[in-house]
């Protein structure tokens, strides 16, 4: 758990402060997401919370602990820092980078070893092919993957991630954030993640801090974010499409009609959809078979049907709610 | 000038030879004190409590490099005389530059996320500079100790004229007697010595560059 209280940060030089009074807390097992334009005091906000920046006021907790109290290369080791230029050790194989930290930490060189191996298969890389290969020897997804390998090294309880996908061509960073996702289902860490893209916050976060000229301008689940905006700044982040956004974030179970199985309205259904999925696939659902209504599935059992009517109902209201 | 070619084989043969190892030693000495004071200063000025010291020291440094070596010889000496050891602190005083100056470079030419994620990671300060800053600077400050070699091969002849031996002897001895056979003797082994300390040291450098910077 992570807990800012009222932290601001003036840089030497500076009158205007790069993060002001900010106050939040991130709780475990949680991605909290930064995001906001540069210069907004979101990487400033990261880079205070493993010390690479001292605060100019306020106080930061990692789990219940003032960071101050913690000797600060002590702290950064419990610590996951990944950032979007990797900063792999470029005279240092893939091997060694990834070591990095339990080496500091004095692991035992076969524990070690075979941490490193099953990091390296746990983000993707095979492990006899990449070990002793240098930095340059690798892709831009490669690296970033042996970025994320490094930062989880040691088993740290909470990732920093400063804008860790930014560095890769957009199919490559859809898929890293999908492998993420899953891999965070595992490990369960307390993230705190930085970037500039509300697409990607709202992908990612369990939270969303939206940052502007070093304030905190809205805190809130996805959800609350887009179907809520605080202010003008947050709606034109969000963009023209924030009710396309919503229909991605809304589950089609949450706008179902239910029906019975082997009722006629569900009878009368030709294609079927997951009741996890988005809203946004029912869309496509119907218009690949065009029909005007899906099925809507838990398992084999259809247990409700959503119409084209329903969504366009729904979408209405929220950008009712806008105006 | 005459040139006779008998007595340039001889000059190459007979004359010059014996003070090849009073040259080299005439570099290396020198080199090996420069190295020993530049590189540690060069490294100082690049951390934070000193780094602003960095355009006053280097000036000092610059100085050592514009000032010809004669003039230092004479600065000395009312302390040092003539000879061996003032002719030594002369060119010592002259490698200082290139080596200090190819530390700063080298070491301010690591990337800054390296660095930044070096200490994200939890190393230490020390650990930083020794395991990832100069690693990474190691071939430009072994540059930097190239140019200053060669420059002192050619400078040394110089400590000839002070009573500081070397190749420098043969040389002076040439143009005193008239005798182009000598200069150009001389001087060849001077270029010899040059050039071979040149490709040592490209080769001490091929070995310290890690093979990603090839």
């Amino acid at each position: 758990m992570i807990q800012l209280e009222l932290v601001k940060k003036v840089f030497p030089n500076t009158t205007v402060p790069a993060v002001d009074e900010v106050t939040f807390s991130i709780n475990k097992g949680n991605i909290c997401v930064f995001v906001g334009p540069s210069g907004c005091g979101k990487t400033t906000i990261l880079r205070m919370i493993n010390r690479l920046v001292e605060p100019t006021s306020g106080n930061i907790y990692v789990d219940g602990e003032n960071i101050l109290d913690v000797d600060s290369d002590e702290l950064r080791r419990r610590i996951g820092y990944v950032i979007q230029q990797i900063g792999l050790l470029p005279h240092r194989t893939i091997e060694q980078n990834v070591g990095l930290v339990p080496r500091l930490l004095k692991w035992s060189e076969a524990k070690i070893k075979q941490r490193v191996m099953e990091l390296l298969e746990i983000v993707g890389l095979d492990p006899v092919e990449t070990a002793w290969k240098y930095p340059y020897q690798l892709s831009g997804g490669q690296m970033q993957r042996a970025g994320v390998a490094r930062a989880l090294a040691a088993d740290p309880p909470i990732m920093l991630m400063d804008e860790p996908f930014g560095a890769v061509d957009p199919i490559v960073r859809g898929r890293l954030q999908d492998e993420f996702l899953r891999l965070q289902q595992e490990v369960k860490k307390t993230i705190c993640f930085v970037t500039h893209d509300i697409n990607e916050a709202l992908k990612m976060g369990d939270y969303i801090v939206v940052m502007n000229m070093g304030k905190l301008v809205q805190k809130g689940t996805p959800m609350e974010v887009l179907s809520n905006p605080a202010n003008k700044f947050v709606k034109d982040m969000i963009g023209d499409d924030r009710g396309v956004k919503l229909l991605d974030l809304t589950r089609a179970e949450s706008l179902m009609t239910a029906v019975t199985e082997g009722s006629a309205a569900a009878r009368d259904c030709s294609c079927f959809l997951d009741a996890i999925q988005p809203v946004k696939m029912a869309l496509e659902v119907m218009m690949k078979n065009d029909s005007d209504v899906v099925g809507i599935c838990r398992g084999k059992e259809v247990v409700g049907t959503l119409s084209w009517t329903e969504i366009k109902k729904h979408i209405h209201k929220i950008s009712g709610d806008q105006e | 000038m005459n040139f006779e070619l008998e007595r340039f084989v001889e000059a190459m043969l007979d004359r010059s030879p014996p003070y090849i190892l009073e040259h080299l030693q005439l570099v290396l000495i020198p080199l090996g004190i420069a190295t020993a004071i530049a590189f540690p200063v060069g490294v100082l000025l690049t951390r934070p409590r000193f780094r602003r010291y960095t355009g006053r020291v280097m000036s000092i440094f610059n100085a050592g490099q514009t000032i010809p070596p004669l003039a230092v010889i004479a600065v000395f000496f009312p302390f040092l005389g003539l000879g061996y050891w003032p002719a030594v602190i002369a060119l010592t005083i002259y490698a200082l530059l290139p080596i200090a100056r190819n530390t700063l470079a080298g070491l301010a030419a690591v990337p800054r996320e390296v660095k930044d994620a070096a200490r994200g990671m939890g190393m230490t300060e020390w650990q930083i500079l020794s395991q990832v800053e100069l690693p990474l600077s190691l071939p430009v400050v072994m540059s930097g100790i190239k140019t200053s070699a060669v420059l002192t091969a050619g400078t040394a002849a110089l400590a000839a004229l002070v009573g500081g031996k070397g190749m420098g002897a043969v040389i002076f001895a040439g143009i005193n007697f008239f005798r182009m056979e000598l200069i150009l003797a001389g001087t060849i082994y001077i270029g010899i010595i040059a050039v071979l300390l040149d490709r040592v040291l490209t080769f001490v450098e091929e070995k310290m560059t890690p093979s990603y910077m090839k």
